[in-house]
This record gives structure tokens, sequence and C-alpha cells, in this order.
């Protein structure tokens, strides 16, 4: 099947009619979501994730933690229908584990954790629909869930998945497109510029490397101004049901949102 | 069972209130309202038939109770393979743990081994099993494997789960097939290969599966996804009577759930209207009830049940509308 569809043709139009750098649509959906203290709904094209977050709180085990930071604590679940196969994975399947330690190691140097001493912040990843970007879409909708539950982050963390085609290097890539190309996962804070993860399991050639990690990052700061203004609505709509008089001019002001 | 603790005040002033003389209920219902059902089908792409259900979303506590379903097809061997003559149904039900923020993870794997028993035991039953599940005889059958997903629970979570799988089934689409033949072909006599034969259109008003000869079959291409699962209006609703001394009520908070001793949980099935058959039972909580008291209440759940299977249905149709007449509709005029 995969061998009579073109990944790019020769218009440079891609399967589902994209070029080369253009990402999928993106919804954002961040709306409450039962007892969660936030809570974010992302779909890149037909992916979709949900993600809720609790805390900080009081840790369930008391012995785990620690006296001067607050710990992560990542548990995923993949829905059985989100696959074309339906496939069951119980919750301590390895690919689970492994998926859950590199959203962990992603956010723990962005989130503030010395400002919660001794208390947990519990991060449920649920993957609702997969095509291609899992990753991507679970940090995404993770910083998202982080920051409408107002827990202090240095910085978004916007990921971005690219892979190359012969030498045409492509941006966020659909489930078709991941099963023949060699692509990378990278996720950016794109206030400072730095890195937080690069994921790759195919093999890429070298030379190609740099072109699409650079590429990556700057689809990330295209992807922090749409998630920013999520962010942003979801806040000025709470503040307005709220009532209080906090002018939108104050936004404006806010330096930790707009210093980009 | 949301594992919501409360006080001993707490449950005597939930209590108290539900049995005064004109019972009240911390939103404001009646002991016999639902609150909100939100239901939408089709919400899951890759599956046969899906649906999302919520149960009283907005009102003061939280989000309501939430729940995911989506039913799959697969292809299963009768003969060499775990398939089944005629088909079989599958149900497993799985908890998120936002849905019980404080639960432990065992105790999240006890919940969903209960729910899924329940599910499991009542939709699987060979009495509900559809009849186009079938696809060659003694050779292929269909897998209906439904998978319901807990996003949250605000209580009522057993009603939830069923009216989610009666509207995911209900929404199931069984792709059409045709029965393939091997025949040895007459022109040719010597080489010996197999030809393809595909049985004609014509001939579909034969049943083509009863020949014997089929072994194979391949998928009609057709512009819709398939026919209905046969007899949807048979797939149960389960009411839950939340019993106290004297007095029964329906769709309890998770409050409420955890202020009072008993509950009963009554499927029926509404193959005909008039007779309804009571597909599972289950009583949840310390304790006894009474016999005599216990079959005052199936009668009591059946009013109950046809009323909610009545709406249930209304609502079904109406999505059936919405996305398939109306979508016709608007491919129409954009042709």
């Amino acid at each position: 099947m995969s061998s009579r569809i073109e990944i790019l043709n020769d218009g440079g139009y891609r399967s589902d009619g994209r070029r080369q750098y253009e990402l999928r649509d993106m919804t954002f959906d961040m709306s409450e979501q039962a007892g969660a203290d936030g809570s974010a709904i992302i779909a890149h094209g037909l992916t979709q994730v949900l993600v809720s977050v609790f805390g900080p709180r009081e840790a369930k085990m008391r012995s785990q933690t620690l006296h001067d930071r607050a710990i992560i604590n990542v548990e995923v679940s993949i829905a059985p229908f989100s696959t074309g196969d339906r496939r069951k994975r119980a919750r301590g399947d390895k690919r689970i584990l492994e998926f859950a330690s590199m959203i962990k190691a992603t956010f723990e140097p962005v989130v503030q954790t010395s400002l919660h001493p001794r208390s947990q912040i519990d991060i449920f990843v649920h993957v609702l629909q997969q095509d291609g970007g899992v990753l991507q879409a679970c940090i995404n909708a993770t910083t998202l869930a982080l920051a409408n539950a107002g827990v202090p982050l240095l910085d978004f963390v916007c990921a971005v998945t690219g892979g190359v085609h012969a030498a045409a290097p492509m941006l966020d890539l659909t489930t078709l497109e991941e099963n023949d190309l060699p692509h990378v996962t990278v996720a950016v804070m794109p206030r400072t510029g730095r890195v937080t993860l690069v994921s790759m399991e195919t093999r890429l050639h070298v030379d190609r490397f740099e072109e699409i990690f650079r590429l990556a990052g700057q689809a990330g700061s295209v992807l922090h101004k749409e998630m920013r203004a999520a962010v942003r609505e979801r806040t000025k709509g709470v503040v307005d049901a709220m009532g209080s008089g906090l002018r939108t001019s104050d936004f404006a002001e806010d330096a930790m949102m707009d210093d980009t | 069972m949301a594992f919501k603790t409360l006080s001993k005040s707490e449950k005597a002033y939930i209590q108290s209130s539900l049995q005064a003389s004109s019972s009240f209920r911390s939103d404001g219902r009646a002991l016999q309202d639902y609150r909100t059902v939100a239901l939408e089908t089709g919400v899951v792409p890759l599956a046969n038939g899906s649906a999302r259900i919520n149960i009283g979303k907005g009102s003061d506590e939280g989000g309501g109770t939430e729940i995911l379903a989506a039913a799959k097809l697969e292809v299963e061997d009768v003969e060499h393979g775990d398939g089944v003559e005629g088909g079989r149904v599958s149900c497993s039900v799985s908890c998120s743990p936002s849905a019980y923020p404080f639960a432990s993870s065992g105790t999240l794997d006890d919940l969903q081994h209960d729910y899924t028993s329940l599910v499991h035991s009542a939709l699987s039953h060979p009495s509900l099993r559809p009849a186009n599940l079938s696809i060659l005889r003694g050779k292929k059958s269909w897998l209906l494997s439904l998978d319901l997903v807990v996003l949250s629970d605000c209580g009522n979570v057993y009603d939830a789960l069923f009216m989610a799988a009666r509207a995911a089934m209900w929404d199931t689409k069984v792709p059409r097939t045709r029965s393939v033949e091997y025949r040895a072909s007459k022109n040719r006599t010597g080489g010996g290969t197999g030809d393809m034969e595909v049985d004609d259109e014509q001939q579909s008003g034969l049943d083509t599966r009863q020949v014997k000869a089929a072994t194979d079959f391949e998928l009609e291409d057709y512009w819709d996804e398939g026919e209905p699962l046969a007899g949807r209006e048979t797939w149960p609703v389960c009411i839950t009577l939340n019993l106290l001394p004297r007095l029964h009520f329906l769709d309890a908070t998770s409050s409420e759930e955890a202020a009072i001793p008993h509950r009963l949980l009554l499927a029926y099935s509404f193959a005909s209207r008039s007779t309804p058959t009571l597909q599972g039972m289950q009583l949840l909580g310390p304790g006894e009830v009474d016999l005599v008291h216990i079959k005052a209440l199936i009668q009591e759940g059946e009013k109950y049940a046809s009323d909610l299977y009545t709406s249930l249905n209304t609502k079904l149709k109406d999505e059936d509308i919405r996305r398939t007449d109306k979508a016709r509709l608007r491919f129409a005029a954009v042709r």
C-alpha cells in the first residue's frame, strides 16, 4: 500500500496534501475535565491526546517524596482503539513505561519543582487517537495542561517531529510517513532556545540531522505562538468568568508571556 | 465506588435529607431524575462504531462522568483460531487514573476487572449475539471487541457504561463481505492451477455463505461502511437503584454513592417492548436486602429502564440522522 503512495510528489505535495514544512491542523481544548487541576486535549491532525494534571499535592507514597523539590509522576495509557489494529497494552508495558519516562525527563528541567518540596505532580496522559507524532502531541498537551493547572514552568515546551525523504526534510509526520522515513522528535523551549528532548528510533544520515534539527527548532517557535495564544485565551476566559477587573492590557505587559 | 470518603456526619446529612418527607438532593433533583446526559456517536475515526457519553457535565461536581466506548471488528478463524461459529463479542473496561486520582494502581486494576466482568458477562451472552457476525460458516467470523474507557467518574458509572456500550454497538457497522470460491478452470485442463471466481452481484439473493466450497471472502467495495449490527435494539440498558431503607433513587453522584449502603444494578433488554428480559443483576454493598423488596425493585426498575431505553433510542436515531442523512445531503449539495 505505502509503496504506491508517494511520500512527496513532483509538485512538492505530501500524501495528505501538505507542503514539506507545513504542520497539520492543530486544535487545543483546555476546558476543565472532571476533577483534574489542569487538563488539555490536543489534536495534531488525527492524532489526539488528553492530558490531566493533578497537583502539586501530597504524594500517594510518602516514602518517595523529596525534601527539596516535588516529584513528577507520569502515567501513560494508550486507548486500545487508537490505532488501526486493536491492541491492548497493559499498564506495565515496556513501551508505555519508556514513553512515560521520556515525558518525565522532558519536563523535569522545565517544571520549577523546587517551589513545591515534599509534594507530587501527577501527569496522566491518554492517547486517544494515533496518526503519527504521538510523542510530540503528548509533550505539547502536557505543557498546556501544566500551564492550565498553574504549575510554575520556566518555559513552554514545544515538540515537533521531523523526517527526511530522499534529501527533502519534512515536518509533522503522519503514521504513513513515519513508517517509511527516518524521523526525529525534538522538544524545544522557544524562549531560551534550549532543547529538552531529542528522540530518534530510526537511522538518519548525520549530514541530514542538522538540517532537520534546525527546522524542528523553528517549527517549535511557530507552535509556541499557537500554544501561547491558546493559554491566553483560556486565561482570559477564566479571568472574565471570575469577573475580576483585570484589563486585557495587563496581559500584554506580562513579561514572562511576551518575552519571546 | 468513586473512592470518595465521607465523614459520618456528612453521610448522615445526605441520608437524612434524602429520607426527609420531601427529599432533597444537593443539586435539586427529584429522586427519580437523571442528570443531563450528553451523547455523541462516531467520535473515534478508526473504530467501526464509537460513542462518548457524559452524565452531568457542568453541574457543580466537576465535569461529570465521562466514558468513551469504541467497537472494533476483527476477523477470526473458526477452524484453527479462537473464533466461535457465529462470531463473538468481547468487552473490556479500562479506567483512567485521572478518573480515580487517589486510587493506587492496584485498586485501579481491581476496579477495571470488576467493571469488565460485569459488562462482559451482560453483553457477550449468546442471547444478545448479533446475527450478522458470521462471515463464512465454519470458517471465518467477526470478533467484536468493545473497549470502554472511563475518563472520569462522578457517580453512576454503571449506567453510563451500559449506555456508552449500547450507543457504540448501535453505531457499529459490519463491513459487507462476499464469499469467494476457488474452482479449477475448465478451459485449461493442463495447468491445474485454480482460477479465482467471484460471485456475481445478482446471486446475492441466494445466501452464498451457505455454499460449502466457499473458502475465503472479500470485502465489497461500497459507498457506506456496511450494515448495522443485527438486533441493535436488544442491547441492554442498565439501571442502578440506590437503596436506602424505604426509598430508592436514581443517578447518584459520587458523594451520594458513598453515603448509601446498597446499590442494585439491573440490566434490561427490550427485544420486545411488552416483555423485557433481565440480562444482568448485581447487588453491591454489604448487608442484606429482603427478597420481597428486591422483587418490587425489579418491577420498578423495569419502568425506569423503559423510560431510559425510549429516550436513548430517540437520541441514537437523532445521531443517525445527523451523521448519515445530513451528511448525505451536505455531500449532495457540494456536488
